[in-house]
């Protein structure tokens, strides 16, 4: 893995713009050194094909044309001119004499008009795409051609896609899958991020449009003297990031030591002790975690049994509370630390399986030699266990410090309906104190539809996990160990 | 005399790791514990005086299945096995397809391609998903099977990491062999690798099985009617735990969870073992 991560910063745009470059040199030496039919089809798709008799080809090729110039016409002319305005025309009932009722008049739906442009530059994109390919492929025939070389048939063709095309057959349809349900949604929810769409410009009934950078600087602390949304991003991004660092490596050092104690040569009978553990994980989240929520509620079992061993009294006494029960996840202080260590019992038998695979390939002889010069268990898990950990783990331990910035489960299962904040700043931009970046930006949306700062929000997610993934991993490539344990 | 000393010191510590590891497993067990007693108690609601139920009946694991306007548990769980065997199906495919494709193959997208995908992980899953329920709602997809299939398999060719880290461990020099003795990329995909891999095939059929079970996120914002009967479990059990529900169905929810944890525990027993050896022969050979 650590090998192909190598490849993520600089190489990678390298690479990439190496195939961009390759591509286009080679479509302008088709449209130059190309002949009357190749440059036909720049205009009639299909006229390569048919001068070198693929006649299928040239029919699905002319086909894909005309579906595009229709979708072009019929489709894309409704939603793209209003792509600047986000449409202007408000919905209104007006009253049609001659059905004597109230109609809707022939509004504008601003995210519709916003959704299907994006779309329409996507198809347009590809078509682009497919074009200048096409272009190059007829092209290529035409060489083939003058070299005498035998011209595939039809079946040919298609058969070369289950031999050295075969990838085409393969990414065709999980690439699309990522395209419509990951890529253009990313790309429409960046373009929300600069428009005034929220709850009170909600389509159909109301429009919304364009305002440029404003939701970006009122998360940053401007947007005027009402807006809290400033204080709100700085509260949760410190609790965020406290998290994300906590979570990861209190659950990371959990399991290792856990494995190494399932590992030891003392343990007995340890398939049976690893079941146990693995059994926590094994349970579904929503029953584990919901459960958990209500084991510690303010009125539940915990606090029961602390009431009657003295301990709620103690606390209060010391003047840690001061209500009639420890507020476990309904305070805050209490529910931050209550959050991590609930999130070490859930993600400590997790981490256990993968340190107690990798723990197994552990050069044996290291460790002997080790011992035999008198190592002291403790030196031997600093200097010989934690650093091929490290080694081994060490890309993994970066995607789950992403993960966990991302980690919704845990809080939202485990605060919400519970916990409700006192603090009336956070409660005026919907925060909480326990919320992470991606709570809020979920609560923004489906209770408050709020959906511009929820994008502006999710923007600096990614860009904090960009940040930290490329810099971790350019750090961690610094020091070329790739060797050390081969 | 030393040497018996000596053993005895041995015994004595063998002892008190075990005992650790009793004590540390108890700790993680204790809320499972919880969660089965309190599924076998006769009272309704939470049970806060007292950690063990005071009497103990299975009216509510029966009661589970006598379907009232709140708790429809046997339909909820078809909901999930339809999609769950839906999802597993498209998933397993893209994973595996995306994997050989990227992991055996070689063309000129191929570097391009990866390198977008570890760019869209990073973006937060729930962003893209709250865009994806609205197109899902233009087309009239929410609150339906097709849906929420869509929203957990179509971009599930994203997570094809660990199958790619286990098909580099197949030896280059076979796949080489075969082509050779003019063997298509498809044969050899489907005749030599895939009976090869068993290990990182069950381990994407079952983990591709449990996202519908596991999840709860992605189903909140899909089925947002609030219609009952097309719940998936997790929904639904949730939805018992609402303010105004919780003193009658707690204990309902507790059978429940009970119910759907015994099979996906199984699955997922077996499913652990796969992903240690997946993990691992990835990371080493990588």
């Amino acid at each position: 893995m650590a090998n192909q991560k190598k490849g993520t910063a600089m190489a990678a745009v390298g690479d990439f713009f190496k195939v961009i470059g390759g591509f286009f040199s080679s479509f302008g030496t088709a449209v130059a050194k190309g002949d009357l039919f190749v440059k036909l089809s720049l205009l009639w798709w299909g006229a390569g094909y048919v001068r070198r008799k693929q006649y299928i080809k040239a029919l699905i090729m002319t086909a894909l044309e005309a579906a595009v110039i229709l979708f072009t016409i019929f489709f894309a002319m409704d939603y793209v001119p209003k792509f600047g305005s986000l449409g202007t025309i408000k919905a209104e009932k007006v009253f049609n004499p001659q059905t004597m009722k109230s109609e809707f008049n022939d509004y504008d739906h601003s995210f519709m008009i916003l959704l299907f442009s994006l779309f329409s530059f996507v198809v347009w994109f590809t078509a682009i795409i497919v074009w200048i390919k096409n272009t190059i492929n007829v092209y290529k025939l035409q060489l083939m051609e003058k070299q005498g070389e035998h011209i595939n048939t039809f079946k040919e063709d298609l058969k070369t896609y289950i031999g050295e095309k075969f990838h085409i057959t393969l990414l065709t349809l999980p690439v699309l899958g990522v395209i419509v349900f990951t890529l253009i949604p990313i790309l429409l929810l960046i373009f929300v991020a600069f428009t005034n769409y929220d709850q009170q410009h909600t389509p159909p009934t109301e429009l919304f449009t364009w305002v440029g950078f404003k939701n970006f600087v009122a998360l940053f602390g401007g947007g005027g003297l009402t807006s809290t949304f400033g204080y709100s991003f700085i509260r949760v991004l410190a609790w965020t990031l406290v998290w994300a660092l906590f979570s990861t490596f209190t659950t990371y050092i959990g399991g290792i030591l856990l494995s190494l104690m399932l590992n030891s040569t003392k343990t007995r009978a340890p398939k049976f002790w690893r079941t146990l553990f693995v059994i926590t994980i094994a349970v579904p989240q929503f029953v584990s975690l919901l459960l958990v929520r209500n084991f510690f509620a303010d009125s539940g079992i915990v606090n029961t049994i602390c009431a009657n061993i003295g301990l709620t009294g103690f606390l209060r006494d010391a003047g840690m509370i001061s209500t009639s029960y420890i507020p476990f996840l309904s305070a805050p202080g209490w529910a931050h630390v209550m959050i991590i260590i609930i999130n070490i019992w859930i993600g400590v038998p997790y981490q256990m399986l993968i340190a107690t695979g990798v723990l197994m390939n552990i050069p044996a002889d290291q460790l002997e030699s080790a011992r035999v010069d008198g190592a002291k268990p403790f030196q031997i898990f600093v200097k010989i266990t934690m650093p091929y950990m490290l080694f081994i783990t060490g890309p993994a331990l970066v995607t789950d410090f992403v993960k966990n910035i991302n980690n919704f489960n845990v809080i939202y299962l485990l605060t919400q309906d519970v916990y409700t904040t006192t603090n009336q700043a956070l409660a005026n931009s919907q925060a909480k104190e326990v919320d992470l970046l991606v709570t809020w930006l979920f609560r923004l949306t489906q209770d408050y539809y709020n959906y511009k700062m929820a994008s502006v929000i999710g923007i600096v997610v990614f860009v904090i996990c960009a940040v930290f993934t490329l810099v971790a991993f350019n750090f961690m490539i610094q020091g070329d160990k790739e060797g050390t344990y081969q | 005399m030393k040497t018996k000393k000596m053993k005895d010191n041995r015994l004595s510590r063998i002892i008190l790791h075990n005992v650790g590891l009793g004590i540390l497993a108890f700790i993680w067990l204790v809320p499972i514990i919880w969660l089965l007693c309190t599924s076998f108690s006769a009272g309704s609601g939470m049970n806060t005086s007292t950690f063990f139920p005071k009497e103990w009946s299975i009216k509510y694991y029966i009661k589970l299945f006598q379907p009232d306007t709140v708790s429809q548990f046997p339909q909820w769980f078809i909901n999930t096995f339809v999609v769950a065997c839906a999802t597993c199906l498209i998933s397993t495919m893209f994973v595996l397809m995306v994997a050989y494709a990227t992991s055996i193959m070689r063309f000129p997208m191929r570097k391009p391609l990866m390198n977008m995908a570890v760019i869209l992980n990073l973006f937060p899953g729930m962003l893209a998903m709250i865009a994806v329920y609205f197109v899902l709602k233009t087309f009239s997809l929410t609150n339906s099977y097709a849906g929420l299939i869509m929203v957990y398999s179509a971009s599930s060719g994203l997570g094809y990491l660990i199958a790619k880290g286990f098909f580099d461990t197949v030896p280059r020099a076979l796949c080489e062999a075969a082509r050779i003795d003019g063997c298509s990329e498809a044969r050899i995909f489907f005749q030599m690798v895939i009976p090869m891999s068993r290990p990182i095939v069950v381990y994407t059929v079952i983990s591709s099985f449990l996202v519908p079970w596991m999840d709860f996120v992605y189903a909140k914002m899909i089925l947002n009617a609030g219609v009952s009967a097309k719940f998936t479990v997790a929904i639904g059990l949730y939805k018992m735990l609402d303010k105004m529900l919780i003193n009658d169905y707690f204990t309902q929810f507790c059978a429940g969870g009970v119910l759907v944890s015994i099979p996906i525990s199984i699955l997922f027993m077996i499913m652990q073992k796969f992903y240690v050896e997946g993990i691992t022969g990835g990371a080493v050979k990588g």
